[in-house]
């Protein structure tokens, strides 16, 4: 990949790890604000507490570890994210298949970024540190 | 001698069944209608020309009260109504988009229902009753506050302060959605959904359910009608259609000469033209043509409600349960007089296409469109009375209050009696046999009820409710009354009002028109007196300096939006501070 390419790519996988770190912070500040973003109804008590904790860390390790990622160019920080969308991707399909749930689109944006990232992994520049 | 013993087993078994049959039936159904921002002349049996044969219907058998008040906009009265405590002390001085933040530091200024309160519905379950919400609830959305935590055995409750009458949409941009909940779970409604007709469907489903077991039921029905935004079916509408062509001034003379008709006002009856209504002759042909059209769908949206309230009373009659329930209905506030002057307007405009609404003359009341009455019109609603939904002026609390059912026997055809929200509480309950919350309520201390049983003046063994010398009090954002005998001590904020304290004889003047302050300075001192009591003991606060209400529900509409946002955004910035450090130390 030549360097604009490199540059395209750090460019685009910068917009999901901004997305991913806000989405983060969204379920810390204003949970009943993205709850229907992910077709998600906020539950009370230990329901809640598990909503917010557990989506909260799953968005902000996918967001900062992409911008550790882009901004250290140690590739190595890509696979969190890149694992974290690719089990997101797999358990959606099998939700699908298996537990009668909708097919969300959400899927393919999931599988898209992962790749993405597996590519910056692979062709981005690594760190000589 | 056997013999004589069973037939006698047999005449005890059977005098024990007919008394349980009778002890079940003795106790009413009760069915609780509440329209929304009705006036005191919207009905046909208070002086309209709109067609309401069922209301009349109810009205012609029971008792017409021309002397009820409320309060001045819906969640404080409903708060009121429900548990026959002061709207201050149950936690419901305003509705908490009005709220500003200074005031919703103090406990009882959340604007939801306090859990120091009980709803009648809570106390009837209790009693044995299957209790029934759908419609407009609007006293709390959090877990702990839905109705079906509030003594509703089934509900399909409304959480806002409104919504869109023909889909499951926001009215105001500052709701996301219309959040409707069904038994404490959030609720989809259906495609053919039309307010008043799916409420009263869901109404007769809930009784329908239970009815075989023999318990009574209380069906608490707060109709969507007639809220803003103002919408009717097409043939609702049809009936008005030119109806109103001759403009708000001959609508309310009209009005104002039918209620003296009925007795309601006494024919000398003065009034006063409100800042608000606008010279129907200066208005070109189209304006006026469009602002009938806007008055015809009210009206057809008040017709419509009252078709299914005698769908109601027809299924009733069908499951022969008619003749043992009792129907209370009245109206949360007076008529709502915020309406745009004139939609066409750059700033209506603006409103309405920003929340996806239409307001074309064709399609106007009709699904996407946004529709409300001018506030000359809302004058009409009112009658002879003056101010509207907000002011504390009669028009915004004098509603009407109809009570009917053969259970009640012999009910005296019409009451000049003062009447209090509080007091439907204490009534419905009296009615049901069953007793007000004292002290102490499943095992924690509550609030006392306050309101007073009305069935004295009902069957007519009293004439009078309250004492001469027995006060009300009343607050709401600044707008200050107090009600003793047939006085009114009442104070009306800007913009139509001047924040002025005056005093006037409500029964004799319900125009408001003479200001007694002058003539009758002790009896004003001594209520002035009365309301700083009421104040205190109510834990009224006082308004933030130079607060407005209309730019307040603006404040926390940006607070409400934009407040998450911009922590978002601060935060957003905290976490890639250190990415930025690394980058220009790396440089």
């Amino acid at each position: 990949m030549g360097a604009f390419g490199r540059r395209i790519l750090t460019a685009i996988l910068f917009l999901p790890a901004i997305l991913f770190t806000v989405m983060g912070l969204r379920w810390l500040v204003d949970p009943a604000g993205i709850a229907p973003d992910l077709g998600l109804t906020l539950e009370t008590g230990l329901g809640l507490s598990s909503q917010i904790g557990d989506l909260a860390a799953f968005f902000l390790v996918a967001g900062i570890s992409l911008l550790i990622a882009l901004v250290t160019k140690q590739r190595s920080w890509f696979y969190p994210t890149a694992m974290l969308l690719g089990f997101a991707a797999l358990g959606r399909a099998l939700a699908w298949v298996a537990h009668d749930a909708a097919l969300a689109p959400h899927i393919l944006f999931e599988v898209i970024v992962a790749l993405l990232i597996l590519a910056g992994a692979k062709f981005l520049p690594e760190s000589s540190n | 001698m056997p013999l004589v013993r069973i037939a006698f087993i047999l005449v005890l078994s059977l005098a024990a069944i007919f008394e349980s049959h009778a002890a079940d039936g003795g106790r009413p159904n009760i069915v609780f209608l509440l329209a929304d921002d009705l006036g005191y002349t919207d009905i046909a049996p208070y002086g309209s020309e709109i067609n309401t044969p069922a209301l009349a219907q109810l009205a012609e058998t029971g008792v017409k009260f021309t002397n009820y008040h409320t309060a001045a906009n819906c969640a404080p009265a409903r708060a009121m109504l429900l548990t026959g405590v002061s709207s201050h002390l149950a936690g419901v001085p305003n509705i908490p988009e009005m709220l500003a933040p200074e005031q919703a530091m103090q406990d009882n200024y959340q604007g939801v229902l306090g859990d120091n309160v009980v709803t009648i519905a809570t106390l009837l379950e209790g009693a044995g009753y299957h209790t029934y919400l759908a419609g407009k609830w609007h006293l709390g959305s959090a877990p702990n506050k839905l109705p079906s935590r509030r003594g509703f055995e089934r509900t399909v409750a409304l959480m806002d302060s409104g919504a869109d009458n023909w889909e499951q949409r926001p009215y105001l941009p500052i709701y996301d959605d219309a959040n409707w909940f069904a038994d404490g779970e959030r609720f989809e409604l259906p495609e053919d959904f039309y307010s008043s007709q799916f409420l009263i469907d869901k109404t007769i489903e809930f009784i329908d359910d239970n009815l075989d077991d023999g318990k009574p039921f209380f069906a608490y029905v707060p109709f969507q009608a007639v809220h803003i935004p103002v919408q009717a079916p097409q043939e609702y509408i049809d009936r008005y259609m030119g109806r109103y062509d001759e403009g708000w001034q001959k609508l309310r003379e009209e009005r104002v000469a039918k209620a003296v008709s009925l007795g309601i006002f006494s024919p000398d009856v003065e009034m006063t033209t409100m800042s608000t209504t606008a010279d129907w002759d200066a208005l070109d042909a189209e304006r006026q043509r469009f602002e009938s059209k806007r008055m015809a769908v009210y009206a057809g949206m008040v017709e419509s409600m009252d078709t299914h309230i005698g769908r109601l009373v027809t299924y009733l009659k069908e499951k022969g349960q008619f003749e043992n329930t009792i129907f209370v209905f009245t109206s949360d506030n007076g008529a709502e007089g915020s309406g745009a002057q004139d939609m066409s307007s750059f700033a209506a405009q603006r409103t309405l296409t920003s929340m996806g609404y239409r307001s074309d003359y064709e399609s106007l009341g009709l699904k996407g469109s946004f529709n409300s009455i001018n506030p000359g019109f809302t004058s009409a609603a009112v009658g002879p009375l003056s101010y509207y939904k907000f002011y504390a002026g009669e028009g915004g609390l004098r509603v009407p209050l109809i009570i009917a059912g053969e259970p009640l026997g012999e009910v005296v055809p019409r009451t000049t009696a003062f009447a209090w929200a509080t007091d439907i509480a204490a009534t419905i309950l009296s009615m049901a046999g069953v007793e007000p919350v004292g002290a102490r309520h499943a095992g924690k201390p509550v609030l006392p009820m306050t309101g007073k049983d009305l069935m004295p003046v009902i069957n007519g063994a009293q004439e009078r409710i309250y004492g001469d010398e027995e006060t009300i009090g009343y607050e709401l954002t600044g707008q200050g009354v107090l009600f003793q005998g047939d006085y009114k001590l009442v104070r009306n904020q800007p913009p139509l009002g001047d924040g002025q304290w005056r005093l006037f004889n409500i029964v004799s003047d319900p125009g408001e028109i003479n200001d007694l302050k002058a003539s009758m300075p002790e009896r004003f001192g001594a209520m002035m007196d009365a309301y700083d009591q009421f104040a205190i003991d109510n834990r009224v606060q006082e308004l933030p300096e130079g607060y407005d209400q209309r730019r307040q529900i603006v404040i926390n509409l940006l607070r409400e939006r934009m407040g998450p946002t911009l922590i978002v955004a601060f935060l957003l910035l905290l976490v890639l501070a250190p990415f930025v450090v690394y980058i220009k130390t790396r440089h």
